[in-house]
């Protein structure tokens, strides 16, 4: 682990029961980067990020999380973790400002209503402090969770496919917002589907299948280094090699369940 | 705003407020928890000449204490299970016995409520009055019946992950407490008598009615609440080894 890591993931493998999610999976995260994760239906990108959250339990391998190792100092390792979940639920009976309230307090975060209001206000969803958060648009969901996601300023922000089911205009807002999270200093992981996102927002990206790690690089150094490759060529549909021919070069055409 | 671990008092505190909060917005749900026993006590008033006010009020104080148990704290376990609103907040920085514990106090409180209530309406309609020993000791077997069917209710919940069929699993298990437990008791079959006396539904009502006249307490009644204690203790530990935090 260097000082610049802020993520330290060192020969992960999960499982469940006798299937293997995850393989002997290493990466790292560095301060104030977005690192992608990308991998087909099924690749283990999701039991990566839960294994890094402490949902899971791995079977074998290291995860340090600011300095903290995740088995030894969970509480530690979570603390510096901001995390918006894959289907992110809230007490469907609370109001949006008392959702708010509730992850400042278990943050431990001394946030006023009117601190939680002006946060609201930043989101331009002042007006649905009082309403259940089931009541709002998925856009708007997104942003709340995002909010609680980095409601303690945390070193590092875990997004799992943060914007599934967004249109153009919300899936835009979100990058802005998770670059302007870059911009303060912190780091963040993500999992996604979107090349065009991980092109867009990501400074690297991981390619995961089967449960390994086939690669690592950045978007244009990816392309670059596969741009030559018989197999990218033959996938490649618009005369000009993308992220997106080189990821199916990679993880195959075959449809994943 | 910076990272720290919170406090184990902020967050309960802050746990406590959201909890008691979802269980206020649920008010329908808790005012027909109180209701049945309520309806019970009034129904059974010719009971308290023949069987004594403490056979009546424990009846009804068990009917609440298994609809809390089972039909609220099951049920709301399975939902919030199923949504993953445990997975988030897990992953934030606090134990998950802090997440439960919270959840358990609230069940508690509903069951000093309903105990209170059932306490208030056999006054004010049975007539039915106990020493200030009898109300302190009955609020205490009333705890330990009601941690009974709570960790019935945690085994349910432990080994049934669909919400729809912890619903209906713990609604037909209330209808078989109520049956067995409340109609049982005045079979003439000996065999059936002593089964209910000795079931879950059988020893709580024991130590409840025991508890209402403390000068009165036996060995039988120390033998419930000795067997109270022991499902309890079951129940509670195959709840926990069962139990998974989501249901994917």
């Amino acid at each position: 682990m260097t000082a610049d890591n802020i993520l330290t993931v060192d020969g992960l493998s999960v499982s469940y029961g006798k299937f293997n999610a995850v393989q002997n999976v290493s990466f790292s995260v560095r301060k104030g980067e977005i690192f992608g994760l990308l991998g087909p239906n099924g690749a283990g990108k999701t039991s990566t990020l839960s294994a890094v959250e402490g949902l899971l339990k791995p079977q074998a391998g290291t995860i340090v999380v600011d300095g903290n190792d995740a088995a030894s100092k969970p509480l530690h390792a979570r603390a510096s973790l901001g995390v918006q979940l894959q289907s992110t639920s809230f007490q469907t009976e609370l109001f949006v400002i008392e959702v708010l309230q509730l992850y400042a307090g278990i943050y431990g975060v001394p946030a006023s209503k009117s601190d939680l209001m002006a946060t609201l206000r930043e989101i331009n969803l002042e007006d649905s402090a009082m309403k259940k958060f089931g009541e709002l648009s998925g856009g708007q969901q997104q942003r709340v969770s995002l909010v609680i996601a980095t409601i303690h300023n945390p070193r590092l922000v875990l997004l799992d496919e943060p914007t599934t089911g967004l249109d153009p205009q919300s899936r835009r807002q979100l990058w802005e917002r998770i670059e302007a999270i870059r911009e303060r200093g912190h780091a963040v992981l993500l999992t996604t589907h979107s090349m065009e996102e991980a092109e867009s927002v990501c400074d690297r990206i991981a390619i995961i299948d089967h449960g390994r790690v086939i690669a690592i690089d950045t978007p244009q150094g990816m392309i670059d280094k596969h741009k030559s490759d018989p197999e990218v060529i033959a996938v490649s549909r618009r005369g000009r090699i993308t992220l997106e021919d080189v990821f199916i070069a990679l993880t195959g055409k075959a449809i994943r369940s | 705003m910076e990272s720290s671990i919170p406090k184990i008092s902020t967050v309960l505190k802050t746990l406590l407020r959201s909890d008691f909060t979802t269980q206020w917005r649920n008010r329908r749900a808790v005012i027909l928890t109180l209701i049945v026993p309520i309806i019970i006590l009034t129904t059974w008033k010719p009971f308290v000449a023949q069987l004594g006010g403490p056979f009546v009020l424990s009846n009804s104080i068990t009917i609440g204490l298994v609809a809390i148990g089972l039909m609220g704290y099951s049920t709301s376990i399975a939902r919030d299970r199923d949504k993953g609103i445990f997975q988030r907040l897990r992953v934030a920085p606090i134990s998950s016995w802090s997440i439960m514990t919270s959840r358990l106090l609230v069940q508690m409180a509903m069951i000093l409520m309903v105990t209170t209530a059932v306490f208030i309406a056999g006054s004010s309609y049975d007539q039915v009055t106990l020493t200030p020993a009898g109300y302190i000791v009955t609020y205490l077997t009333a705890v330990v019946g009601g941690a009974l069917y709570l960790s019935i209710g945690q085994m349910i919940v432990g080994r049934i992950q669909n919400p729809e069929t912890v619903n209906s699993t713990v609604r037909l298990v209330y209808f078989v407490f109520i049956m067995v437990g409340m109609f049982g008791q005045f079979s003439t079959n000996a065999e059936l008598h002593n089964i209910v006396h000795w079931s879950p539904y059988g020893t709580v009502k024991t130590i409840l009615a025991s508890g209402m006249e403390p000068a009165k307490w036996d060995n039988d009644a120390s033998m419930a609440l000795l067997v109270t204690l022991g499902y309890t203790i079951v129940c509670a530990v195959l709840g926990i080894k069962w139990f998974k935090w989501n249901t994917k």
